[in-house]
């Protein structure tokens, strides 16, 4: 098992009432796989999603229950070890590639962080090797001239695939992507779709992929984890969940995604 | 109606420009100055010469000269260059120090950054130049020390700016994918955040120049500055003022000199905040 998240609880308290967004919220995912997560907005993905990526801050929430990655819990681990994790073997893109990506770096230094954070041994040219090689397995085949831009020459496409390069090229065993392509057009969308799904294959990263959009959870994954109000509701195949919803919410959900009528 | 706001648009871009062009033209000519007279000054600055004392603007002396029969001119040049390279000193304490504060706290917040940044304000709410005074108090006067007590007063106004600053792109989502690439604390500050506050940086050091220019003036206005024989517009202004209808050039020059130099770093700050946007 690569990711155990059992029995997960998130509260705020810096409002002085505490306010719980994640209650009991236990699933897992095997190496290699993909799992989907399907909520409303403000139904707690993204909450869970950073709680696995080790990006909520340490003080000003509760957490309970366990993150366990390859058997170690996240949320206990050191903040050294963490780093170490971070980059490295859990990486995760956002659902704005406008402000994911820093506006004054160039692509190329943003796609080579991680190998400068986690791989000191390899040189600026190694490094360079690296993120060219990356930015074109993603899609962008003008590499060179993608690697000197600006965030703000590319189409909104364009930057989630570098935010994807960016995630892959410290060679990362999962990739938590929250929403990534809410923001992209249908088309973009698609194709931002199947390149996961590749990389998934060939480099045999599991993912976990949130939306609030149930068809787009079908074309990527098997299985589904339903959220409503910090819990899940429905867990299962989205084969079974599509044909048999046991959940009101679950209904819903399917009842609005979009039939295509030939 | 939209066309006519594009074309005030272009009207204000063109203005940023006229502001930008005329601060830098200014600019560069002080810095000359200051460069120039490093290696040459048509007369030495602090030679005397009584037959010359009060010798009015004219083809030799362009400035004139003063109660000792100094060239004026080459005193304004060697001015320039003291107080601006005072002002710079000032400058550059200021800001180090206060985006090293002032990030940290915007960063992290919490206690630390509540108690700092209340003493910031006990401190901002003093006249930098009352709080310089108070420093050279304890520290002495001449150039060195109006130097490092100008540095201090100017810490606060700058650790406020960018705290602030850093608040608002800490909380934007690219210091997020900095954090999962798995960048550290400081490495996020200083390599991903800083570089986005330049333009609000830069504009502001402009500002504190000017400031810096006008306060180390007025210390050296009170005495407490560039010790004499050296030459400083403060300076030159408060012998200046014995002499006012005397030899009225004696303070109109430096006057005007003082005034021109934050006129010039004024409208360049200006002109780049426009154009920034
Ligand atoms: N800083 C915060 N303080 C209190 N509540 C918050 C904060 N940020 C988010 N929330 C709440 O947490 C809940 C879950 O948010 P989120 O995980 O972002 O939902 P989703 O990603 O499913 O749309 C929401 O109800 C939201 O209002
Ligand atoms: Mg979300």
């Amino acid at each position: 098992m690569l990711l155990e998240v059992r029995d997960l609880s998130i509260e705020f308290h810096d409002h002085g009432i505490p306010e719980r967004v994640v209650e009991h919220v236990s699933f897992s995912l095997d190496s290699g796989e993909i799992l989907g997560i399907v909520g409303e907005s403000g139904s707690g993905k993204s909450m869970t999603a950073l709680a696995i990526a080790g990006l909520l801050p340490r003080k000003k929430m509760n957490k309970e229950g366990s993150i366990l990655f390859e058997g170690e819990d996240v949320l206990t681990m050191e903040r050294k070890d963490l780093r170490l994790l971070q980059g490295d073997e859990i990486c995760m893109i956002f659902q704005e590639p406008m402000t994911a990506l820093n506006p004054t770096m160039r692509i190329g230094r943003q796609v080579e962080e991680a190998l400068r954070v986690h791989h000191s041994e390899l040189d600026a040219a190694a490094r360079k090797e690296r993120a060219l090689r990356w930015l074109e397995n993603v899609g962008l085949n003008d590499s060179e001239r993608v690697y000197v831009s600006y965030p703000h020459e590319l189409s909104g496409g364009m930057r989630q695939r570098v935010m994807i390069a960016a995630a892959m090229v410290g060679g990362p065993k999962l990739l938590i992507a929250d929403e990534p392509t809410t923001a992209l057009d249908v088309t973009v969308q698609a194709q931002v779709i199947s390149l996961l799904k590749r990389l998934n294959k060939e480099e045999r990263v599991a993912i976990l992929f949130i939306s609030h959009d149930l068809s787009l959870i079908q074309q990527i994954s098997t299985d589904v984890c339903v959220m409503q109000k910090g819990r899940i509701v429905e867990q299962g195949s989205v084969e079974h969940i599509f044909e048999r919803p046991e959940n009101d919410y679950t209904k819903r959900l399917i009842a609005a995604v979009p039939r295509v009528e030939l | 109606m939209p066309q006519d706001r594009s074309e005030d648009k272009g009207e204000m871009k063109k203005y940023a420009n006229f502001n930008f062009i005329c601060g830098a033209v200014i600019c560069s000519l002080m810095v000359l100055m200051a460069l120039v007279s490093c290696f040459y000054t048509p007369y030495p600055s602090t030679a005397m010469d009584a037959s010359l004392k009060f010798a009015r603007p004219g083809l030799m002396h362009i400035m004139g000269c003063d109660n000792y029969g100094r060239d004026i001119f080459s005193r304004v040049m060697e001015g320039i260059r003291n107080t601006s390279l005072i002002a710079l000193l000032t400058v550059f304490i200021g800001t180090l120090a206060g985006v090293i504060v002032g990030a940290v706290c915007g960063y992290f917040g919490g206690l630390p950054d509540e108690i700092l940044m209340r003493i910031n304000d006990l401190l901002f709410s003093f006249p930098s130049i009352l709080l310089a005074l108070v420093i050279i108090s304890l520290t002495g006067t001449g150039t060195l020390n109006v130097t490092l007590a100008l540095g201090l007063a100017f810490i606060p106004s700058f650790a406020r700016i960018v705290r602030s600053e850093v608040r608002k792109q800490a909380a934007l989502d690219y210091v997020q994918s900095a954090r999962i690439l798995g960048a550290g604390h400081f490495r996020v500050i200083f390599a991903h955040i800083l570089p986005n506050i330049v333009p609000v940086l830069l504009s502001s050091v402009m500002i504190g120049f000017n400031n810096a220019v006008l306060a180390e003036a007025g210390l050296s206005y009170l005495g407490i500055g560039v010790q004499p024989p050296e030459a400083s517009l403060g300076r030159m202004l408060s012998e200046a003022q014995s002499y006012l209808f005397t030899a009225p050039w004696y303070a109109v020059f430096p006057g005007l000199v003082i005034m021109l130099m934050v006129l010039g770093f004024a409208l360049l700050a200006e002109g780049m905040s426009e154009g920034n946007g």
